[in-house]
């Protein structure tokens, strides 16, 4: 009998006996793959400090010294990517590998499956994107059969990165009834392959997949550029994919951190490169006075980026309000320019993953690099360029592949600022060894600091020297040893 | 030479309306004795008939005295004569005796230096050389004859003059009991290594948390960190670290687990600290770090007592880091420290310092000059009360007793309550049945501030002289100076004083037992103990705005910390309940008999099932109208709940045989069957066996005759004990809920895997050997206490970590290996008086060498520690600093650190020599567990006085600075002094700190984790001093008080040690430098016995 008062159960966990039964458990289980989403993708923004785009003036946990391109094989900001993504990871196998025993709706099992390996893709598609060659696991972790696992060559990820978004995007759904908003689309796979294809370099399938998700006519693009990405209008037309934040209980810092601490702050070289509304860079156009250099400029500018002596959460902007460059971002607040709001909560706002803007700059860098310029790329380009907001002219006919390719790069870099993808595409173009190597300048043309880039070493991250602890079958990347 | 005795003076008298004179001067003409009045008094007693044949001069006095309200009091052949004064007690005669006499031991040596005294009185004299003494004292008074080592005798003074005393050996300290394991053993017995806390030394010492008692006991490391009001619990170690896991011994009260901090320390009798395995493995499974037995008081059949104890006093700061404080200098040495660490420009243009500089003289609230730690430390005053009352008679005794104690924080806006009780009473309810309870309460009150003193601290500490306090018309105030890096001001007068934390805690340990003599000396006995505790938090984060000492710009206060609501940023409360019942109940059976007074047999048997569970549940709310309301009802939105629960058993089997032959030959065996709830079916089952054995070689015939050896005890023992200790439900593979992920504005219920558990795992054991000698010599003047033990701890159940490529799964915890603890205790005293004063010596020192012996060939990082083969668990494991960097060229030529390294930046070892400076170079560089610690104390008493200090100290140990203050500018905060004087610069090549920068600028350089920022954190450290007066009880007895004291006592007076910008003793691996700084503590009390 005292074995039986022995017999204890945890009141608040399930075992893993009992769990993977009903649907109740399925749902609950693929859940856990989209919570590791709100880790992963928590600060968007943060990795545009590691290029010309931004800085950080306080991040020592990892991005500061990678920007200054000091970074140690232990810095946590590094590691958290490669550690999170497993999470994520670990998550859909186990659910994949739980599934099929489960009693439910097999229809809804089915989208279930797509969801999870888009999400499994999504996690990949991180690790190599910063890492290269990852351990490649597709089963529920288990610590005997993966502890020490090596890396497995990037090519191998890639191919299956692909299989998975092409039996997800067969079984999703193009739009989900209200309740299940932010649930992975078969439009998100797609784009999901068309990046990983665009940063591949596979010009021709890259531009197949985003003109497949062009064509699905479920996307167009948001009127008002500042108020694309504001709260009251979350999920809007032009959004494919998104992280949702729900206050009070999922919040994040953003307010806080743009506003309050200026970080990241956007630096000269990124206002310097927005256009003037001719069309014509500053160096160019007649309407650049450098007296008053933030007139007369692409709308996207202002509406991205705070300057001196423009308004922004509701008062004109001085340097003490954006004291790190003398510049500061408004994508990514709650803040709009007219109303003051001096209570920075923490916000619900939900960072954009992929957005149709991105495909159509996609279509746009993978048509020409395959085909050319032809008339799609400028379609594509003019009606980013056309949005009611912004309503800058049209792209310059008659460019070359090469002249179009630099188009195309300047305007991915404006339209894209601040979402996280600019630190890749330096990296993926290779010019990240130039513009990341020398000074950075505030907003009155003074060198802040000195970056360096070692371009036989930082194009990829280290791979966390705890991982290599626990793992010595793992290899270290070239340059960090 | 005797004196005149009225006794044996004979004489007739008659006399008829005499005056008094009249009757002196005819007894002076009859007798020898002669008297002294004053005529004037006594001249008027006319009314004097006396008539006496044959009497005694007494008889015939008494008869006087009492018809005439006089008072008589011989000396020699004078007798003096005065009035009764009203109230006084009837009247009598006294006389004035001359003692002398001899006193010798029982081999009729004669004891020189013995006190010879009476009572109460100043009256006093000790043996010349010879034993001999003399004294006058009042007649029939009482003499006490005492010196340390013998047993003091009382003697009726009478009619003696002369008075020899044969002073007897004190066997009372061979008659001490201790309290073991289910029961009490005589000392001298004991054949485990147990150590008694000294609650007498301790008895004046304001002790706000029991948890202190054990400073000062042999093997035994309390390291007292911070000293908040409520939550100042010491961390305690037994004979060193031996797990990875909870390191916290024991604590059994009155037989039941209860934790020692909830116990007031005035109402604890005593404490007995079971340090190898013979002594706990009656405690099993749990005993492996240690058993700490506390007794509370009782009371005594035969006296009623009412004791009233009071200290009252204050606190002060004891340490806190010497920081830039200037305002201009700190905005100077900050630009610099951007410059030098690769900066072009800088945050604090010189028209912003000059500007300061000028405004600093006219306007104070646009540009103060604040020294944030005197704003934000205080003096804070303490006090403490404590009554008890106490009594019995033949069958029944109890004792009550009552505690208030009143403590302020010296850190603003930290204070905490606490009243206690306890109760104790047994009843003989016949001769066979004995029942008994004992309930001890705590009800404490904490106030904190609402993010946690931990982040208080740090906002203290990153505000500088520029952060305003208030605006002119008492707003609080925000500053102009933009502090890159530190932007938002947490303003440390709103974190301390708006809001609530309030933390309110219930402790009840309620204890039943009965014992009953069962024929054969059998004695059977039950307890039911039940151990319940509530803790009841309100959290309530307000809208507090500061308003910026230039334009008035209103920023909201963020109160994130240790405490927030669920927003984190919203006004809101939230209110926890915790709480834990804890059930034992456990039989025994004890037979002991004796044989012929030769054999002596003790022996028991005993069961017990404990339950442990507890409870959490929480609620919250947001929408307040305002700061003032709160409670939940008085908000309305974003309302959120959550509770758990988790539950745990313990059943045991456990007994005891012990074995003596005439008290010579000392025999002992112990076990304990344990069965937990914590392990899988199969692992769940664990035997702990001990033996143990003492030969007492005094009682040998062949050192009888040693006259110096009074004591010598060899005592050996092995035993197995457990540490089952371990999170709940590691054994099973479980689902973790609450990973939760919202779709729109619908929250999805989540659930995952998140670590990776292995069902095999099973106790750790932990096997000490231990061989010891206790020795007394010279009369027990000196006493000599050693023990050399080995404790070795296999299975040891560690969180093994996995690499995140599996789930990035919180590793299982397994049993992975085995680690030693190896040391020696020596403790040694020495006590003796010269005339009246006398003194006592006491010292321990502890050594434990810990050693990791085996992981499997695994090796287990953390963090900057490691967990390896050969080394101290948790050992220091960093990169090695071998100097400064002196120029470029020198850093051309060394190995590559990285391309920010400068000259004036720290230069590392290149341990493996491959050319780069990376984790690899790490080397073994330090150690958190004290090799060495050592206690000494010193007692002095003269008459009434007495003075005792104690001091407590560790030696090699280490401590990591780390984060703010300990690391310039850290996050745009606080710089020490140390980095104006002892940094590197062109100038200053030879300096003892790199070149100043700010944290971040160089975080991965000269920042990133090496041993140059290693603090050797041994310290010696004066921990209490007092000085006390018995106020003789002439002067108190007449109010009916038997014993009065008062003192004087300060606490943490004197530190040394080479650390000198923060305490010592301080939590060794916490990852701030800085925490809730311990406190100086003066105190003043009184000591009062009814």
């Amino acid at each position: 009998c005292s074995e039986d008062v022995l017999e204890i159960n945890p009141t608040d966990q399930y075992s893993i006996d009992t769990f993977w039964e009903t649907e109740e458990h399925a749902n609950a289980g693929l859940t856990g793959c989209y919570q590791v989403l709100r880790s992963t993708f928590g600060s968007l923004f943060e990795t545009d400090m590691v290029t010309p785009n931004a800085w950080g003036y306080n991040e020592n946990g990892g991005l500061g010294p990678l920007a200054r391109g000091v970074q140690l094989t232990t810095d946590p900001a590094l590691a958290g990517k490669w550690n999170v993504s497993y999470s994520g990871i670990g998550r859909a196998n186990t659910f994949l590998n739980n599934i099929d025993d489960v009693n439910m709706n097999e229809d809804l099992k089915k989208r279930m499956i797509g969801e999870a390996k888009f999400l499994r893709a999504l996690y990949y598609f991180q690790l190599i994107n910063y890492f290269g060659d990852v351990p490649l696991i597709l089963e529920t972790p288990d610590a005997e059969l993966h502890s020490d696992l090596p890396r497995d060559p990037k090519v191998l990820v890639v191919t299956q990165i692909l299989k998975d978004l092409e039996e997800a995007s067969n079984v999703l759904p193009i739009i989900y009834e209200d309740k299940d908003t932010g649930r992975a689309t078969k439009g998100a796979a797609i784009s999901l392959k068309s990046r990983l294809l665009l940063y591949e370099e596979n010009w021709p399938a890259a531009a197949e997949a985003a003109k497949e998700v062009i064509d699905l006519n479920v996307y167009s693009l948001f009127p008002n550029y500042r108020e694309l990405f504001m709260i009251e209008n979350e999920n809007n037309e032009e959004v494919i994919f998104n992280v949702e934040f729900l206050a009070p209980r999922f919040t994040n810092n953003y307010d806080q951190s743009i506003y309050i601490l200026n970080t990241p702050a956007p630096l000269k070289d990124l206002v310097d490169s927005y256009l003037m509304i001719d069309g014509l860079s500053i160096q160019e156009s007649p309407l650049y006075d450098s007296s008053m250099p933030y007139e007369n400029r692409d709308p996207r500018l202002h509406q991205s980026i705070a300057c001196i002596g423009y308004p922004f959460n509701g008062k004109i902007t001085e340097l003490s309000d954006v004291v790190n460059t003398g510049f500061g971002m408004k994508k990514f607040t709650s803040f709009s320019d007219e109303i003051s709001n001096i209570v920075p909560p923490n916000t619900e706002l939900n960072p954009i993953v992929m957005r149709y803007a991105e495909t159509l700059l996609t279509y746009a860098e993978a048509q020409n690099e395959a085909v050319g310029p032809d008339q799609s790329v400028y379609d594509a380009l003019n009606l980013l360029r056309s949005r009611t907001s912004v309503n800058m002219p049209e792209v310059q006919s008659g460019l070359s592949k090469e002249e179009m390719r630099e188009l195309i790069r300047l305007e991915r870099r404006i339209e894209l600022a601040f979402e996280g993808l600019y630190y890749s595409d330096i990296r993926r173009w290779r010019t990240a060894e130039v513009v990341n190597n020398g000074p950075i300048y505030n907003y009155e043309g003074n060198v802040i600091t000195n970056r360096t880039f070692n371009k036989d070493r930082d194009y990829l991250w280290p791979v966390p020297f705890v991982q290599i602890q626990e793992n010595p079958e793992l290899t270290q990347n070239p340059g960090y040893n | 030479q005797g004196s005149l005795d009225m006794k044996e003076v004979y004489l007739s008298i008659s006399l008829k309306e005499a005056s008094l004179p009249e009757v002196f001067s005819e007894i002076k003409s009859k007798t020898d004795f002669s008297f002294i009045y004053d005529k004037k008094v006594f001249n008027k007693t006319r009314a004097v008939n006396i008539k006496a044949n044959g009497q005694s001069l007494e008889s015939i006095l008494v008869d006087l005295a009492k018809a005439h309200g006089l008072r008589f009091k011989q000396v020699d052949d004078k007798i003096s004569v005065r009035l009764v004064e009203e109230k006084e007690s009837p009247p009598i005669i006294i006389a004035d005796v001359t003692v002398t006499g001899t006193v010798v031991d029982s081999e009729g040596n004669p004891i020189p230096g013995v006190t010879v005294s009476v009572p109460g009185t100043s009256i006093g004299t000790a043996t010349d050389l010879d034993g001999k003494y003399s004294l006058t004292v009042p007649e029939e008074s009482t003499l006490i004859y005492s010196f340390i080592g013998f047993e003091s005798q009382e003697r009726e003074v009478g009619d003696q003059s002369i008075i020899n005393i044969t002073l007897e050996e004190d066997m009372s300290s061979l008659d001490e009991v201790v309290v073991i394991g289910f029961g009490t053993q005589k000392r001298v017995n004991v054949t485990g290594a147990i150590s008694t806390v000294d609650m007498d030394q301790l008895e004046n010492a304001p002790v706000t948390n029991s948890s202190q008692l054990l400073q000062g006991v042999q093997g035994v490391y309390v390291n007292q960190a911070g000293g908040q009001p409520g939550r100042d619990g010491a961390t305690i170690r037994i004979r060193g670290q031996g797990t990875l896991n909870n390191n916290n011994a024991l604590v059994l009260v009155n037989g039941i687990e209860f934790p020692l901090s909830e116990v007031n320390p005035n109402d604890i009798e005593s404490i007995s600290v079971l340090k190898d395995a013979a002594s706990a493995a009656i405690y099993g499974s749990r005993a492996a770090n240690g058993v700490i037995l506390v007794t509370t008081k009782s009371g005594s059949k035969d006296k009623f007592q009412l004791r009233y104890n009071m200290y009252a006093g204050f606190q002060k700061v004891n340490y806190l880091p010497d920081v830039i404080k200037d305002p201009v200098q700190f905005m100077e040495l900050r630009n610099q420290a951007m410059i030098n660490g690769g900066r072009l420009i800088v945050d604090y243009p010189q028209t912003m310092i000059d500007e300061y500089r000028e405004g600093m003289k006219t306007d104070p609230y646009t540009y103060p000059n604040n020294d944030w730690f005197d704003i934000m430390f205080n003096a804070a005053p303490i006090q403490e009360h404590n009554l008890q009352f106490s009594g019995g008679s033949e069958n029944l005794t109890y004792s009550l007793s009552l505690g208030y104690l009143n403590q302020e924080g010296v850190m603003m806006g930290s204070g905490s309550d606490r009243y206690s009780l306890a109760f104790n009473s047994t009843a003989q309810i016949s001769k066979r049945l004995k029942i008994g309870t004992n309930i001890n309460a705590i009800y404490r009150n904490i106030d904190e501030p609402v993010a946690g003193v931990q982040n208080l601290m740090g906002s203290i500490l990153k505000a500088q002289a520029f952060h305003p306090t208030y605006l002119e018309d008492g707003r609080y105030a925000n500053t102009f100076v933009r502090s890159t890096g530190h932007n938002i001001f947490r303003h440390p007068i709103v974190l301390a004083t708006e809001g609530e934390n309030q933390t309110t805690q219930q402790r009840y340990l309620i204890n039943l037992f009965a014992e009953y003599e069962l024929p054969f000396d059998i004695t059977y006995k039950v307890n039911i103990g039940v151990n319940k505790s509530d803790d009841f938090n309100t959290t309530f984060v307000p809208d507090i705005f500061i308003y910026q000492n230039k334009t008035d710009a209103a920023t909201r206060v963020p109160f994130n910390g240790d405490a927030m609501s669920v927003s984190q940023q919203n006004r809101g409360t939230r209110k926890t309940y915790t709480g834990n019942i804890n059930t034992t109940v456990f039989n025994t059976l004890n037979w002991s008999h004796d044989f012929n007074e030769t054999h002596h047999i003790n022996s028991l048997l005993g069961i017990s099932s404990e339950s442990f569970s507890n409870n959490v549940f929480w609620g919250q709310n947001e929408g307040f109208l305002g700061n003032d309301l709160y409670e939940l009802n008085a908000g309305s939105s974003n309302p959120a709940v959550s509770s758990t629960s988790a539950s745990s058993r313990l059943n045991s089997y456990f007994g005891r045989i012990g074995y003596n032959f005439k008290e010579k030959y000392l025999f002992e065996a112990n076990f304990r069957y344990d069965g937990s709830s914590r392990f899988a079916k199969d692992s769940r089952w664990g035997l702990f066996p001990s033996f143990s054995a003492g030969w007492r070689l005094d009682r040998e015939n062949f050192l009888a005759n040693i006259p110096w050896i009074s004591d010598l005890k060899l005592r050996a023992s092995w035993g197995r004990l457990g540490i089952e200790r371990i999170g709940l439900f590691r054994y099973l593979n479980l689902i973790n809920l609450g990973q939760d992920y919202a779709f729109g504005t619908n929250i999805s219920a989540g659930a995952a895997v998140t670590s990776y558990n292995d069902p095999n795992i099973t106790w750790e054991t932990t096997t000490i050997s231990n061989v010891g000698v206790d020795a007394g010599f010279f009369e027990n003047r000196v006493g000599l206490e050693v023990d050399i033990f080995k404790k070795r701890t296999t299975d040891i159940l560690r969180a093994v970590n996995l690499p995140s490529q599996v789930g990035n799964l919180n590793g299982p915890i397994q049993n992975i290996g085995t680690v030693d603890n190896t040391g020696f205790e020596l403790g040694l005293n020495y006590r003796n008086n010269f005339n009246d004063f006398n003194y006592q010596i006491n010292g321990s020192v502890t050594r434990i060498i810990n050693e990791v012996i085996d992981l499997k060939g695994q090796t287990i990082y953390n963090g900057r520690n490691i967990i390896t083969e050969g080394q101290s668990i948790d050992s220091y494991y960093l990169i090695h600093a071998i100097g400064i960097f002196q120029s470029q060229e020198e850093i051309d030529n060394s190995p590559f650190q990285t391309a920010d390294t400068k000259p004036g930046y720290l230069k590392y070892q290149d341990t493996n020599e491959d050319g780069f400076i990376t984790e690899d170079d790490r080397i073994i560089s330090g150690s958190v567990i004290p090799e060495y610690t050592y206690q000494f104390s010193l007692n002095l008493g003269y008459k009434g006085f007495e003075v005792n200090a104690f001091f407590q100290g560790v030696a090699n140990i280490n401590t990591y600075a780390s984060l703010i203050a300990a690391q310039p500018f850290w996050f745009g905060t606080a710089v020490t002094k140390e980095w104006t004087t002892d940094a590197w610069t062109p100038e200053n090549t030879d300096a003892r700190l790199p070149i100043l920068t700010t944290f971040e600028s160089s975080v991965n350089e000269n920042f990133r984790p090496s041993d140059f920022w290693l603090r050797d954190a041994s310290y010696l450290r004066m921990k209490n001093l007092q000085i006390g007066y018995n106020i003789p009880s002439v002067f108190t007895s007449k109010y009916g008080v038997s014993n009065l004291k008062v003192y004087l006592n300060g606490q943490n007076l004197l530190t040394f040690s080479k650390m000198k910008d923060f305490d010592p003793e301080k939590n060794i691996n916490g990852v701030n430098f800085y925490e809730y700084p311990t406190v100086k503590m003066y105190t003043a009390g009184l000591n009062v016995t009814f």
